[in-house]
């Protein structure tokens, strides 16, 4: 099992390293960037609202920086069955549940270094900057949403990857039936809005995409 | 008589301007006193007109008192009397004895169908209310609307807002926790580290000689003042070029101008909600008469009735406010526990659902 982990993370590896190493230096950066100039110690008060501005607009990077990665390995984890028909995996002496395993896991294994890196990239930052009193640093509860939001858009475009055509038609039906359904609700004048429950049911409460909502702050107070 | 006409000739025309001069001041006076007595007359009628908008207003309507409140209103499902009776508790506590003086001071509602389309009268007195809200908002409305009684001018020139006995909630605190560790203010970041004196320099407690120095105490504070907020009424004129000399970052020039205006117009270092919560700490403390002891003398300085109505001296209340702004600090990055639960849930449910896909592709 090791050596067939060992062989698929290989290969996932060589598909999709350049949007690896592209993802971990991004990750990397976003926090030493969000943080610039608060090194400086000569900082007054006026500041620290600026401070706090420039943290808040670097954060929206982070859960699009999270989906980009997740959609991108995701698609790179299936590309070359795809290409192949799903001809190479029908050769293999494995279940396909095991097939899918190992590609899952290899996929995680590789998001676990931009994910590193924002971590890495988040200590640095709050080690060398001077912050104005009163605010804090969370690099541990930044990383870890960070993680949560990547595995998150993994999982679910590594699911629509593994699907059939079939499926994805199925799915892009559903979509098109409630955005016919909601238009002819607008028409008929009906107090019916499908596409705004849809919405809060994905982001609100304990919806799927709830970890990507609210703020993203390496420093808050 | 050659020689006198010419003298009489020339005083008659120096008398001439003189004259006209006193006739164009008692046009001007007798202009002002019919402009007074037109004011007069027009303030009678709308005395008059008032006192019978109030009567109309009033007229056929229900009075419901509980305790000291006094509330006029037309008859309709608006569960008028059991807010009153929560409401009041809430009202009597923050006035205490002179809560007594609501009596003279209805509340005048007409309910209203919530039906916005539906026609009806003008209200120039009173409120209009939809009779179909229920009694929590009903309870919030009488609570907003309450007037503080013998609320003086210096109180709420020093508050800047209104003083409702709605209960202070932990997100005021928060609030100005955050104005604390975030205004562009070293004053206020130095009344956050603990300086109890720019504490109350910022709250506007203390003696107001020299405040706006303290205000803002750098020189980069003063500029970013001078060149924000007064950039317009300083450009003109003879300011102009202090201004420009202050945008050169000249301290001298941007202290020269900030010192030309007076207090009241220059924005202070917190907000309103900040005084208000002191104001609301203060009555905390010095318990049921301490609303009155705060409006028992409206000439005194404002930290002194504070003082008074906390019982306590000013320094203590302040470092009270500060201690339970501290403790108001709001809650850092708002993901919840089960977000993070949730997230790993539907990673496994997603998995789930690419572990079943069917390897046949036909």
């Amino acid at each position: 099992m090791t050596a067939q982990f060992r062989a698929v993370l290989y290969t996932q590896w060589k598909w999709s390293r350049i949007i690896v190493v592209l993802g971990t230096v991004g990750a990397f950066a976003i926090p030493l960037l969000s943080l610039q100039g608060a090194a400086r110690a000569d900082r007054g008060a006026l500041q620290a609202q600026d401070l706090l501005r420039s943290v808040q607009s670097w954060g929206t990077l982070y859960p699009l920086l999270a989906a980009t990665l997740g959609l991108l390995v995701a698609i790179a984890a299936w590309a070359a069955d795809h290409r192949g028909r799903h001809i190479h995996a029908l050769t293999l002496p494995l279940p396909r549940w095991r097939y899918v395993l190992l590609r899952f896991g290899a996929g995680f294994a590789l998001l676990a270094a931009p994910i590193a890196a924002v971590l890495i990239g988040a200590l640095l930052a709050t080690v060398t900057a001077t912050l104005p009193p009163g605010l804090q640093a969370y690099p541990l509860a930044l990383a870890l949403r960070f993680a949560l939001a990547v595995f998150v858009a993994y999982a679910v475009f590594f699911a629509v990857s593994a699907g059939t055509a079939r499926t994805a038609g199925i799915i892009l039906a559903v979509i098109a039936a409630l955005i016919l359904v909601q238009v002819v609700a607008s028409m008929a004048n009906l107090d019916l809005n499908l596409l705004e429950t849809l919405q809060a049911a994905l982001v609100f409460g304990p919806g799927p995409l709830v970890v990507f909502t609210g703020r993203w702050m390496l420093v808050d107070v | 008589m050659c020689r006198v006409a010419p003298v009489l000739i020339a005083a008659a025309l120096c008398a001439t301007p003189l004259l006209a001069q006193d006739s164009v001041i008692q046009r001007m006076q007798r202009r002002a006193d019919s402009l007074l007595r037109s004011w007069h007359e027009v303030e009678r009628l709308a005395d008059v007109a008032d006192s019978l908008e109030h009567f109309r207003a009033t007229a056929g309507s229900d009075t419901i008192a509980v305790g000291s409140l006094r509330i006029i209103a037309n008859r309709s499902p608006l569960p008028l009397r059991e807010a009153a009776a929560r409401a009041w508790p809430a009202i009597d506590s923050l006035y205490g004895s002179v809560a007594a003086d609501l009596a003279e001071h209805p509340y005048i509602f007409r309910a209203v169908d919530p039906d916005t389309n539906v026609r009806r009268d003008p209200l120039h007195v009173g409120l209009e209310v939809p009779w179909d809200l229920d009694v929590a908002a009903t309870v919030s409305l009488l609570l907003r609307t309450v007037e503080a009684p013998r609320f003086d001018r210096a109180l709420g020139d020093w508050l800047g807002t209104v003083l409702q006995p709605a209960a202070g909630s932990r997100a005021d605190g928060g609030a100005v926790f955050l104005q604390l560790v975030t205004a562009p203010s070293t004053a206020v970041r130095n009344c956050f580290l603990g300086e109890l004196a720019r504490c109350e320099d910022v709250l506007q407690v203390r003696d107001t000689t020299g405040l706006l120095e303290r205000w803002y105490a750098t020189p980069a504070e003063r500029e970013a003042l001078v060149t924000g907020s007064f950039a317009y009424y300083f450009g003109r004129g003879g300011t102009a070029a202090l201004l420009q000399r202050c945008r050169q970052h000249h301290d001298d020039a941007c202290t020269d101008l900030l010192r030309s205006l007076s207090l009241g117009t220059v924005p202070r270092p917190l907000s309103a909600e900040a005084r208000l919560l002191l104001l609301r700490e203060a009555l905390r403390a010095g318990g049921r008469d301490a609303y009155p002891r705060l409006v028992a003398s409206p000439e005194a300085p404002i930290g002194v009735r504070l003082a008074s109505a906390s019982g306590m001296t000013l320094d203590s209340l302040v470092i009270r406010w500060r201690g339970s702004i501290l403790a108001a600090r709001p809650a850092p990055l708002a993901m919840p526990w089960w977000a993070g639960v949730a997230a790993m849930s539907w990673t496994a449910i997603f998995g789930a659902c690419a572990l079943r896909s069917s390897r046949w592709r036909l």
